[in-house]
């Protein structure tokens, strides 16, 4: 049996990825995919925590997190939908209307 | 109980729906208001009538009718509004609303005949003026008076700069508004320190505070009294009470207002400035003369600024060219010997003086009017004469008034002044030096008195017309007459209440109809005896064994002295400004002793400076500290907003740095690292 530690240093790995996405791409379907990456870095988390204690009830949440995952998609596909609509683009970093 | 007492709050409230009438609808009602006006103070004489035959049936009435600050717990006060009608009230009542009546039909003659604007205003000026004064009259506790005290200040503001577009009468009134004010900030404090040391500020009843007062001083009650000996603190309470009193009634050194207040129209005068308004001073020592009596300390000061004012104002009186001018500086006299005889110890004295004299200067101040109404409105003595013949009614009105203020007998000044004299006399001479200097200053000013009186008189009536006008007077009417003859009998007849050295000479006749009104009552502690016993008991006053027709006899001598010696100088077909022979004292007097000058400059040697290290400090520290704070936030405000750049990216970043942040923190905190 792959010992937890490997399992955790994967999801690290995985949710430093999506951060390093966020903090330096300005597409918005870029930042979609980089939360994407974070939540299932917490996902594999969640499982093998589940698997290491021997107890589901991590597994059940792992589910819960893909549903909310989809959701969030559907929202953040929506909002990104109309960021093109106003301003031509998804470049994230054009909308500062919420500065003042 | 009583139906009166039912109806007594009315007395108070009808002059005040007179003035609101006057303020809201004055431009469409006949006359300005003026029929509102005589309507609602004729009704309020009516019920004080009622009342005052009621309180002689030996009815009183004390009683809470509204609780607007309840206290709640232990050692928290209650403040109220309420009635006390005792006799003193009663007649106090009676005297304002016949005077403020008179008033009014008056100024029919005086301001609208003379085709004056803003009557509204005037009118409704005076009804809050009656009506203030009315409340402060049946007032049940001290600091109720103190509102009233106030609202009468504020309408003596209101009516002396009436004529606001003239010079004069805005910077009286303002005067006169700032240097009560002035007297009123140690009453307010003296009302706050009552309330501090009893708990109450009630003048009547089981838990009145003077009524704790003097328990207090027998050792059967407990007051706070801040450190201080109890007869040390009231006497402190008492004398902070009594700056109130010397505003308002004019005392030394607070009476500078008064003569300026001249400016306003001469019914004011009359109502404000003579008869109801100085006297809420006096008054207000005589409703809580209970607490005066005991304090030998507060009674010697009262008597001490009384017989010095009554001196001081009748030399100023002597010399003046205005008649209103020589009457106010009588008024001012007169309140001084008020506040002898309360000083003195006689109460009784006192409000007799207070009675007749309301009612004689009133009428001197209507005759004022009338003359000045005759004279096109010229007030200067030396422009009239020989007003005699052409205006009777008013002449010999203002004759009565005239032999009351000297003291002549058998007007009604005489007797009271007379009795005021009397009991500073005998209650003097057992012991008290500081009495028979006021004594002393009293009866020289009796002198006085009688010669500027007669002065005004021969220089405004007798002798040959000096001007043009004074041939030619202008004509008055039945509303300027009627007021004048109503109070020149009043004026000469009233003393009878009162005839004390008449009584003493016939062994009892007739009797002394006041001495009786003021010694009995349902509320016990609140009649002339209970203060006699208590001027006896804690003042130490005892009296001489003087026959009150010897002193009489003597003031009188004196009275008749000055009027002969105005005869001499002043009744002559065409007389000399003798006065002009008193060389620099007459530039002295005529200047008032400088008193003005004075004060303005106490004012701005040090008032001043003192005002502007206030406005440094509040400008400086106190709004610099406060300015501070709000320039710091601002900077701070001004800076941070930068990190709001609306660029989402930015806040992730941001985001994660505080995350970071924190889990470096607790790791630290936590020991993970070691």
């Amino acid at each position: 049996m792959v010992p937890v530690e490997w399992y955790l240093l994967l999801a690290a790995a995985v949710f430093c990825i999506g951060l390093f996405g966020i903090l330096t791409r300005s597409n918005a379907l870029l930042f979609l995919m980089s939360v994407e990456l974070m939540l299932n870095a917490a996902n594999i988390n969640l499982v093998a925590f589940s698997a290491y204690w021997g107890n589901v009830t991590g597994q059940t949440f792992g589910l819960f997190t893909m549903a909310l995952a989809a959701a969030e998609v559907a929202v953040g596909i929506g909002i990104i939908l109309v960021l093109y609509r106003n301003f031509d683009d998804v470049d994230v970093t054009l909308a500062k209307g919420m500065r003042r | 109980m009583v139906g009166a007492f039912d109806y007594a709050p009315a007395i108070v409230l009808l002059p005040f729906l007179s003035f609101v009438l006057s303020l809201t609808a004055g431009k469409y009602l006949p006359k300005g208001g003026a029929f509102g006006g005589i309507a609602a103070t004729a009704g309020s004489l009516i019920l004080s009538a009622w009342v005052f035959l009621t309180v002689s049936a030996g009815n009183a009435y004390n009683e809470t009718l509204y609780t607007w600050a309840a206290g709640v717990g232990e050692g928290t006060t209650t403040l109220t509004f309420g009635l006390l009608l005792d006799p003193l009230a009663a007649m106090m009542l009676l005297i304002v609303s016949l005077v403020a009546l008179l008033v009014h039909v008056f100024s029919l003659g005086y301001m609208n005949d003379e085709g004056e604007t803003g009557l509204p205003r005037y009118y409704a000026g005076l009804g809050l003026f009656t009506a203030s004064m009315l409340g402060f009259v049946v007032a049940d506790n001290l600091l109720m008076a103190f509102m009233f005290f106030e609202l009468v200040g504020l309408c003596s503001y209101l009516l002396i700069g009436f004529w606001f577009r003239e010079e004069g009468p805005p910077s009286a009134a303002k005067k006169a508004f700032l240097v009560t004010r002035f007297g009123d900030y140690f009453f307010l404090v003296g009302v706050v320190g009552v309330f501090a040391t009893f708990g109450t500020a009630k003048f009547a009843g089981e838990a009145a505070f003077p009524v704790i007062a003097e328990e207090a001083l027998a050792g059967g009650a407990e007051v706070t009294t801040f450190g201080f000996a109890p007869e040390t603190w009231f006497t402190i309470l008492g004398l902070l009470i009594l700056g109130g009193v010397i505003g308002k009634s004019a005392q030394f050194p607070l009476h500078t207002w008064l003569p300026d207040a001249m400016e306003g129209p001469t019914p004011v005068s009359a109502l404000i400035h003579a008869a109801t308004m100085v006297a809420a001073g006096v008054y207000l020592v005589a409703r809580m003369y209970g607490f005066y009596a005991l304090s030998p300390t507060a009674l010697g000061i009262v008597a001490l600024v009384g017989g010095f004012t009554a001196l001081f104002a009748a030399t100023m009186g002597v010399v003046k060219r205005d008649i209103k001018q020589v009457l106010a500086y009588s008024t001012i006299s007169q309140y001084g010997y008020m506040m002898l005889g309360l000083g003195a110890g006689g109460y009784v004295a006192a409000t007799f003086h207070l009675l007749t004299h309301a009612f004689f200067k009133a009428l001197l101040f209507l005759g004022a009017g009338a003359v000045i109404i005759a004279m096109h409105h010229d007030e200067d003595m030396w422009n009239m004469g020989g007003l005699k013949n052409r205006m009777p009614v008013t002449y010999y009105t203002f004759l009565s008034g005239s032999l009351a203020l000297a003291g002549i007998v058998p007007f009604a000044g005489f007797w009271s002044k007379d009795e005021v004299l009397y009991e500073a006399l005998i209650h003097g001479l057992a012991g008290s030096p500081l009495l028979l200097a006021g004594y002393a200053m009293g009866l020289v000013a009796v002198f006085f008195t009688g010669f500027y009186t007669f002065r005004m008189v021969f220089l405004t009536f007798h002798g040959e017309p000096r001007t043009e006008t004074a041939r030619n007077p202008h004509g008055v009417r039945w509303n300027v007459k009627g007021p004048l003859v109503v109070l020149g009998v009043l004026a000469a007849t009233v003393g009878v209440v009162n005839m004390v050295p008449l009584h003493d000479l016939t062994g009892g006749f007739p009797p002394e109809y006041l001495h009786d009104w003021l010694a009995h009552g349902e509320l016990s502690a609140l009649t002339s005896e209970h203060y006699g016993e208590l001027l006896h008991d804690y003042a130490g006053y005892t009296s001489a064994d003087v026959a009150s027709y010897v002193a009489g006899a003597v003031s009188l001598a004196l009275a008749l002295a000055g009027v002969l010696t105005a005869h001499v100088l002043y009744n002559v077909a065409d007389p000399d400004e003798h006065t002009a022979k008193l060389g620099a004292v007459k530039t002295l007097w005529y200047n008032n002793y400088y008193q003005d000058e004075y004060q303005i400059w106490i004012a701005e040697s040090f008032v001043l400076p003192l005002a502007r290290l206030a406005d440094k400090f509040d400008q400086g520290i106190v709004d610099g500290v406060v300015n501070g704070v709000s320039s710091v936030s601002l900077f701070a405000g001004n800076r941070i907003r930068r990190i709001q750049t609306g660029v989402v990216s930015n806040y992730a970043v941001l985001l994660t740095l505080g995350l970071t942040a924190l889990l470096v923190v607790f790791g630290v905190l936590g020991g993970w690292f070691v």
